[in-house]
């Protein structure tokens, strides 16, 4: 069976490589991006099963840039996005997926710190069932 | 100076533009008083005085007030009092006015015989209470003038004379005219310098005042900017630690020793603890987002207090306490920002059930009166001493006692429940007796004012 491969993209390397032992831990496969530009790169060329992204990376907001760049290319927009985000983070967004599930394009927040059983049931919540 | 610009061009000024206007008000309501007393008295005047005072001319007078007075109603009714000056320059238009017909009117009837004079005195101490410097001045020469005019325009004989008393010849006696002139040029000049210099000092006081506030103002933001900066910084190394060692737990949690164990869980809660205090700084430096259209909602405030009650009864079941609610048996519905005011009764709350004694009884209750709602957070625990009445709502401030009994809290939630009463327009009220209990009162008004929050009994059909 073919494992399922995760996308995490964070700039945090720290949490990357806690969110990498939690994930391989349940026998997932783990690829990393320190930055949106990369993170685009490797969805596109790697096409993960669901994608974990930072809503804050060097810059405000470029979380959601890319997810709305993820969402609105051909190859990526079918991956689950979940975001990770932190209660004092300063978006203007409004984190509520089912009020604004119209413009976010995102299908879960994930709101730091990112709790390992809660992180891998919103994984096992959002892959997709059938390979 | 770094003055808010809504205080800085009136701060020169003693009174606001808006409390003038008040007073404004009330001059044109005695205004109407004296143009009414001058029609009536013209009418009676002839039978109480039994002299022939000249009718047309004091009617002519009396309308001449009336017809003033209307223009400065109707141009109050049209014109907000925003403008500090354009309200001042009336003021002197005015009295320019009303000492002109004082002096017409005294002429009419007769003159330095008259006790009528003292309300030059009246209108020189009001134009040194609201006027500075050489204004003020202006106002007592143009009264002594007026006055000093009208008494010597009779005393040579080119003014006419109207006989107030029967067969009185004062107005010809020059020791009695220079007399009441000196007394009148000097309790004019006495007044206006009077007026004038405790008012200088009053101004110097409140400018002080302004300053000083700007300051606390400018003081309290950079210490918010300070808090936002601390926040930002440290909140994602603390995300990251709590979840490094929660991982570390859950996934090796069963290869590890006991004592690691209980060393790594240890951290958790600390890290938790550390973790609360970023989200109640980000609540404090943010703020809740005031009372914005889109942040309004409709709260029922007793299903709210109820939903907040019960989030504490597994700690209250543990420490044997009660806690009981009261609320009207028609809903009391508030038009509000809901997450902000539930922050605000979630601290109130949980604050009091933290700090109760064993076996104490914690209190809410929901009350509407006829143009108020308040809820009533009240327990019987350790309670709050006087000299902490103020400090408790300080940033990180937490009172002796409230240490002794528990190691929880941020420190920051009646720091947040001040600034976000602040922000929905409530008031705050705090009642205790140490070692007795505490007990908080959050009252909002039910009518829409200023701040929007409307509050209101819940429609038909609604059933309690």
């Amino acid at each position: 069976m073919n494992k399922k491969t995760i996308l995490v993209i964070d700039d945090d390397i720290d949490l990357v490589e806690i969110i990498r032992v939690t994930l391989e831990n349940e026998d997932y496969e783990v690829i990393d991006a320190q930055n949106g530009e990369r993170g685009i790169a490797l969805a596109k060329e790697q096409n993960p099963d669901l994608i974990l992204l930072d809503v804050m990376m060097s810059k405000v907001d470029e979380g959601f840039q890319v997810a709305y760049e993820l969402r609105g290319s051909a190859e990526t927009k079918e991956i689950p996005i979940l975001m990770l985000t932190a209660v004092a983070d300063q978006t203007g967004f409004d984190f509520n997926p089912d009020k604004d599930a119209d413009f976010l394009p995102v299908d879960e927040f994930i709101e730091k710190p990112v709790s390992p059983r809660r992180l891998v049931d919103m994984v096992r919540k959002h892959l997709p069932t059938s390979v | 100076m770094a003055a808010d610009p809504k205080i800085a061009p009136e701060s020169s000024h003693f009174v606001s533009a808006a409390s003038l206007r008040v007073r404004l008000d009330w001059f044109n309501k005695l205004r109407w008083g004296a143009a009414v007393g001058v029609l009536v008295a013209t009418l009676l005047g002839e039978r109480l005085l039994a002299q022939s005072l000249p009718l047309r001319s004091l009617l002519m007078a009396g309308s001449v007030l009336v017809f003033m007075n209307l223009g400065y109603v109707l141009r109050n009714l049209r014109l907000p009092p925003t403008d500090i000056v354009a309200e001042l320059r009336l003021v002197k238009l005015q009295m320019l006015g009303d000492l002109l017909v004082l002096t017409i009117l005294l002429n009419l009837t007769g003159g330095v015989e008259n006790p009528l004079l003292y309300i030059y005195v009246v209108h020189v101490i009001l134009a040194s209470l609201l006027f500075k410097g050489k204004e003020i001045y202006q106002i007592a020469w143009l009264a002594i003038g007026l006055f000093t005019a009208e008494v010597m325009g009779e005393y040579l004989g080119w003014l006419p004379h109207h006989h107030l008393l029967s067969a009185s010849d004062l107005t010809h006696q020059l020791p009695f005219i220079v007399l009441t002139l000196a007394s009148f040029w000097l309790v004019l000049l006495f007044c206006a310098y009077m007026g004038a210099s405790i008012m200088k000092h009053n101004r110097a006081i409140k400018d002080e005042l302004v300053d000083r506030q700007a300051e606390l103002i400018a003081a309290d933001r950079s210490k918010m900017d300070f808090f936002r900066f601390v926040t930002h910084e440290i909140k994602s190394p603390v995300n990251t630690a709590q979840s490094a060692v929660e991982t570390a737990l859950e996934v090796g949690g069963a290869s590890l020793d006991e004592g690691v164990q209980d060393m790594l869980s240890r951290a958790v809660r600390r890290l938790e603890q550390a973790t609360d205090i970023v989200k109640d700084l980000a609540d404090l430096t943010r703020g809740g987002g005031g009372l914005k259209q889109e942040n309004l909602s409709d709260v029922d405030l007793g299903r709210l207090a109820a939903f907040l009650l019960d989030r504490q009864k597994d700690v209250a079941d543990r420490t044997g306490q009660n806690l009981e609610l009261e609320t009207p048996q028609k809903p009391v519905i508030m038009h509000t920002n809901q997450a902000m005011l539930e922050k605000i009764l979630d601290n109130l709350v949980s604050n009091a059930v933290r700090y109760n004694r064993e076996g104490g009884r914690v209190l809410v209750q929901v009350r509407r009166s006829s143009d108020r709602v308040c809820i009533v957070v009240g327990d019987e625990g350790i309670g709050i001493a006087p000299e902490d009445r103020e400090r408790i709502f300080e940033e990180f401030y937490r009172s002796t006692a409230a240490q002794r009994k528990s190691t929880l809290g941020t420190g920051l939630g009646l720091a947040i429940v001040r600034r976000f009463m602040q922000e929905l327009g409530g008031h705050l009220d705090l009642d205790s007796e140490p070692g007795r209990g505490a007990t908080f009162t959050v009252e909002f008004p039910l009518t829409a004012g200023r701040n929007g929050a409307v509050a209101s009994t819940g429609g038909k059909g609604h059933d309690g």
